[in-house]
């Protein structure tokens, strides 16, 4: 990573202000924008009355469960996919069929048959992982140099080794690239499926506040939101660049 | 005779719209046990396809290719190659690399660190052994692939343009080195380069390709005493032996 780059909170910082000046001087009304100040106010008092991490932490519950989920049944059925031409000619087609099939579209299914209640939210965000990571997975190991694989052969490796030596590593790069797309899809199915479907979740709380027209609250609620995200793609960066330390930089899009 | 290549012929079909490419039309060579034999021939005329094939990471699409009178079906750990293109695996350091065959082999930890020691000593790799290969230089690079393939200690070392990006000062010195090693080892050295020059200091016999699709036009004995030093270089009798190779390579190349 490089230094620490003040003019990034430029753009931020001045469209805060902008936000406030308008809102503040009444020249919008503020059910319609609220005060930036007054949202942080209610930010706040939402976290001290424990509402807030109360919410969160059901919403990383069922987020993390399904992208776990997705991570462990996408990359070893990638890599059964990707190691015998039998098994990928059983599981492609289903793949892809039903990978462009919007996850939104399978809720009602999902709640018909798992019920409404956190198993058919978790595979929702399921779904929606798997993808991804199944088919980052798929790509990374059968890109890895045909060459490559020559020397570690004529060094020795045999069957197994070749794969635990050479392929895994060498598609690593892939692989790391699918888990983090999911993370942030994982969001997006989670706010999605608990805004139609919940009395918990961080979801539920904007669409709550926004059907008693609290619009600050909603505001509050997107806020966290926007927070939660950052911060697991940032998670999810740096995990990346201490297991991919031997990747050129570049590559990583860090940097600069 | 070592190893023996008879009448070896390697066509690779393209992909589906492409025609097929003859590398290698009718190729018959022997190697001495102990010999050091050089390759030398126009860019494209089979040379990487043939050392591949000796490796056993190629197959030939016709002819027969023994050692000590048994066909090579796969790739022997006894037999190390030195690719063109180096093929480091950039998720593992320096060391790593080196130590890459023996722990395939299941050596030892601590036997495998001191192999990897002392031929990054040898190397002139000091100092980098925890660097990774994208932080390397091309020369250094190529000095880790040589490594790599000494760390099994080979008794038939495959080599494909070795010392093609280094230094002219560092090429000398590695070729110094190569020698000293193979007058220790007395391993088979099967040595491809594009310099007829480092051809001549170090080969027992340098085999000239006629261009693709490959044959082999020529083999001259190169009757020089050993070990050969650098001023070798300005004697008449190498100097004879480079101009007849440039002759020979000059004619494929028009
Ligand atoms: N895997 C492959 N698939 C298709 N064609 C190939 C393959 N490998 C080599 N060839 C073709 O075979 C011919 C010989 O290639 P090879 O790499 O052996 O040449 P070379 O003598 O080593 O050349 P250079 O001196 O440039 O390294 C070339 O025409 C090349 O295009
Ligand atoms: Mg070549």
């Amino acid at each position: 990573m490089g230094q620490f780059k003040y003019r990034k909170f430029v753009s931020p910082i001045l469209v805060l202000l902008i936000w406030q000046g308008i809102s503040a001087y009444g020249i919008v009304p503020n059910w319609f924008l609220p005060i930036p100040t007054e949202v942080l106010k209610t930010l706040v008092g939402m976290m001290m009355s424990g509402e807030v991490p109360h919410h969160t932490l059901i919403s990383l519950g069922r987020a993390v469960s399904g992208y776990l989920l997705a991570a462990v049944v996408g990359i070893a059925l990638g890599l059964l996919i990707a190691w015998s031409t039998l098994i990928e000619d059983f599981f492609d087609p289903l793949i892809e069929l039903i990978r462009p099939l919007s996850t939104f579209a399978l809720i009602p299914i999902f709640f018909l048959w798992f019920g409404i209640g956190n198993t058919s939210k978790i595979l929702i965000i399921f779904k929606s992982c798997f993808f991804p990571i199944v088919i980052n997975t798929i790509a990374g190991i059968k890109g890895v140099d045909s060459k490559l694989i020559m020397a570690a052969q004529s060094l020795g490796a045999n069957g197994f080794q070749l794969w635990t030596r050479v392929l895994l590593p060498s598609a690593l790069p892939m692989i790391i690239t699918g888990l983090r797309i999911s993370t942030a899809i994982a969001m997006m199915a989670l706010v999605g499926v608990e805004m139609l479907s919940s009395d918990s979740g961080l979801g539920f709380l904007v669409i709550d506040a926004q059907r008693t027209f609290d619009t600050e609250r909603v505001f509050a609620g997107i806020g966290i939101l926007s927070i939660l995200g950052f911060s697991l793609d940032k998670l999810a960066r740096y995990i990346q660049s201490k297991v991919l330390a031997w990747h050129s930089e570049t590559s990583l899009g860090g940097g600069m | 005779m070592l190893i023996d290549a008879c009448n070896i012929r390697k066509v690779f079909n393209g992909r589906k719209d492409k025609q097929e490419t003859v590398a290698i039309s009718d190729l018959s060579l022997g190697i001495e046990r102990n010999e050091f034999v050089a390759i030398v021939g126009p860019s494209g005329c089979g040379k990487s396809t043939f050392l591949l094939m000796v490796a056993g990471l190629e197959k030939p699409s016709a002819g027969t290719l023994t050692i000590e009178g048994l066909p090579i079906k796969g790739p022997g750990v006894h037999r190390s190659i030195v690719f063109q293109e180096y093929l480091l695996f950039p998720w593992r350091t320096v060391e790593g690399n080196i130590e890459f065959g023996p722990r395939m082999r299941k050596v030892s930890k601590d036997d495998c660190r001191a192999g990897s020691r002392d031929l990054i000593e040898l190397m002139g790799l000091k100092g980098f052994e925890d660097c990774y290969p994208h932080e390397l230089s091309g020369g250094m690079r190529q000095r880790v692939a040589i490594a790599r393939a000494l760390a099994n200690k080979p008794e038939v070392l495959l080599m494909d343009e070795p010392f093609g990006a280094l230094d002219a000062l560092t090429r000398e010195s590695m070729q110094l080195e190569l020698q000293n090693i193979w007058l220790k080892t007395r391993c088979t050295v099967l040595f491809v380069t594009h310099s007829i020059s480092e051809a001549v200091f170090l080969a027992d016999r340098v085999v000239v390709m006629s261009k693709r699709p490959g044959i082999i036009k020529e083999e001259i004995l190169i009757d020089l005493e050993r070990p050969r030093t650098r001023e070798m270089h300005t004697t008449k009798e190498f100097r004879d032996y480079e101009a007849h190779l440039e002759g020979i390579v000059w004619e494929e190349v028009n």
